[in-house]
């Protein structure tokens, strides 16, 4: 792979992503920004819903001149067997080279098979094939792009039997491969976490730090089984829980100051409710969990 | 233990069908049973794509109601997996499903009402093209005319009806009972151009001559040869579609 590893990776014709909190731009809130402006340190879109022309690329390309762009991918299908789709990488380059983003990021997962793509995150074994991989993949979508592009953990739902890495050292690993950067999901390393029994503080030591370059916070549900069992969805469908603002504040004295997003998908609120998630976000960057809730 | 590429396939055939046990075999039950694990990720996959099928088809939703859309869309997906990630891609093929569909033969008039709703949603996320100038056709020698050939801007579908499903969809969004109930529906095959127009996405009816011909224009053909269909006023219909930025490029034949 050509993309040289580094701390400090290569980022051409875009200035750096403000290490503030911003906001998930979702359709419901494209003529609020554009009409009023808000105060924003940044929005990040998904790349796929630009894939067309129209109103929301031109909603996009009026948006991205007042504010700092990150295109967030949901379906490059990065952990595909038979590689990653041509014509899916040709659209996202030329989205890359008129939007000209701050960061570009993608998912440790898969969607596409055979021809067919599944719009969800599905879930990677965690084997070294897959890691080879993973990492010939993004080495691929690295070159394309020339750029570094960062990397998410997912929700975990399931585990499969024959998984032999530990998810946050298959990051690590992708990581030190491929010279990519992390997005660490705190929300997701939480949920999985909880899934399946293992220490989140734990996860969070093992990611290298100085490859954390943007963290994602957003809410999820607890769904009871018929079994009585429970298993937590990433639905993106609510504010952050308190467990996942104090994960985030030990993320944040482990890793520093780092581009914080909020996402939310499902029942999208108002833009002054995601405004107050991020300034949440920001005052627990600028002074510590304990401080902000004091406050 | 399974290759990712095995995996992957067994994984696919369980989101379509259910889970089986090759996919099932490979998940750690852990307290939860695999199928119940397998099911969280199917039941995110084809909520995705109801959701996107009821985005794209609201009138067909409405005039079915939710239960019919539900069972309709559950099956299609099924069968119609999606090929690509760009959402606004899928659900090109609904119409026909809902042709052979036997609980959508009550309502003759739906397949019709969705191969419009495709049009408009093939309108509006058509990708952005520069659209043909007619000042550039004025600078192209006389001579030459006859072997020109026009290439449509990606946002142009043409349709041809057998019910009159633009004044449906309008209706039926619009929630106007008054409306529905006026609408003739014995009137017979119509002819309907939808594209992406400088105001956004158009409707424009269209006689079934100037259908025929603009199907000729779009797929190519040399003007000289469409100069000699006299049953249209072939500069009014050249001129009508430049102004409207409906064509994006030419091609002389050598």
């Amino acid at each position: 792979m050509s993309v040289p590893a580094s701390e400090d990776p290569v980022r051409e014709g875009h200035a750096p992503v403000p290490a503030c909190a911003g906001i998930g731009l979702r359709f419901q809130h494209h003529a609020e920004v554009i009409e009023q402006r808000p105060a924003v340190a940044w929005f990040e879109v998904h790349s796929e819903n630009y894939f067309g022309g129209g109103k929301p690329l031109a909603w996009l390309d009026a948006i991205r001149a007042d504010y700092a762009i990150s295109l967030h991918g949901v379906g490059l299908s990065l952990g595909s067997a038979e590689g990653v789709s041509e014509r899916h990488l040709a659209r996202l380059e030329a989205l890359v080279r008129r939007i000209q983003p701050v960061l570009v990021s993608e998912h440790l997962s898969w969607s596409a098979v055979s021809g067919m793509h599944f719009p969800d995150l599905l879930p990677l074994p965690l084997t070294e094939e897959a890691l080879a991989v993973f990492c010939r993949n993004v080495g691929q979508v690295q070159d394309r792009l020339r750029r570094t592009i960062l990397i998410e953990n997912p929700s975990s739902y399931l585990r499969y039997r024959h998984s032999s890495i530990p998810e946050c050292d298959f990051v690590a690993a992708v990581a030190a491969r491929t010279g990519c950067g992390i997005l660490c999901d705190v929300n997701n390393v939480f949920v999985s976490a909880c899934n399946h029994g293992f220490d989140a503080q734990r996860y969070l030591s093992a990611l290298p730090g100085g490859r954390v370059q943007e963290i994602h916070l957003a809410g999820h549900r607890v769904r009871t089984l018929d079994n009585g069992g429970e298993i937590r969805i990433d639905d993106h469908g609510s504010r952050v829980c308190d467990q996942v603002w104090a994960l985030y504040a030990d993320a944040i004295a482990r890793f520093g100051r780092v581009p914080t997003l909020i996402e939310w998908d499902t029942d999208v609120p108002p833009l002054s409710v995601l405004r107050e998630e991020a300034a949440k976000a920001e005052r627990i960057m600028s002074t510590g969990w304990r401080h902000a809730v004091a406050a | 233990m399974p290759s990712l590429h095995e995996l992957q396939r067994a994984f696919a055939r369980a989101m379509l069908a259910g889970p089986a046990d090759e996919a099932c075999g490979a998940i750690l039950d852990d307290g939860i049973a695999a199928a119940e694990r397998l099911r969280v990720h199917r039941n995110t996959f084809r909520a995705n794509l109801a959701r996107t099928l009821r985005m794209t088809y609201p009138a067909v939703d409405k005039l079915v109601g939710e239960a019919f859309f539900d069972a309709a869309s559950e099956t299609f997906i099924a069968r119609h997996p999606p090929h690509s990630a760009d959402l606004n891609e899928y659900g090109a093929c609904f119409p026909e499903f809902l042709d052979t569909f036997p609980a959508a033969c009550g309502v003759p008039y739906l397949a019709d009402v969705a191969r419009f709703e495709w049009a408009l949603n093939v309108a509006a996320h058509g990708r952005d093209t520069p659209t043909l100038a007619a000042a550039h056709l004025l600078s192209i020698e006389p001579n030459q005319h006859a072997r020109l050939r026009f290439v449509p801007h990606p946002s142009v579908t043409l349709l041809a009806l057998t019910y009159p499903a633009d004044e449906i969809a309008d209706a039926v969004l619009a929630g106007d009972d008054a409306a529905i109930a006026a609408i003739d529906l014995s009137g017979g095959m119509l002819h309907v151009i939808v594209y992406r127009g400088a105001r956004g996405v158009e409707a424009q009816r269209l006689t079934t001559d100037a259908h025929r011909f603009l199907l000729r224009l779009h797929a190519g053909e040399p003007l000289g040869a469409l100069l000699e269909d006299t049953r249209v006023n072939v500069p009014a219909l050249l001129a009508d579609a430049l102004d409207k930025g409906r064509l994006t490029a030419l091609r002389i034949d050598p």
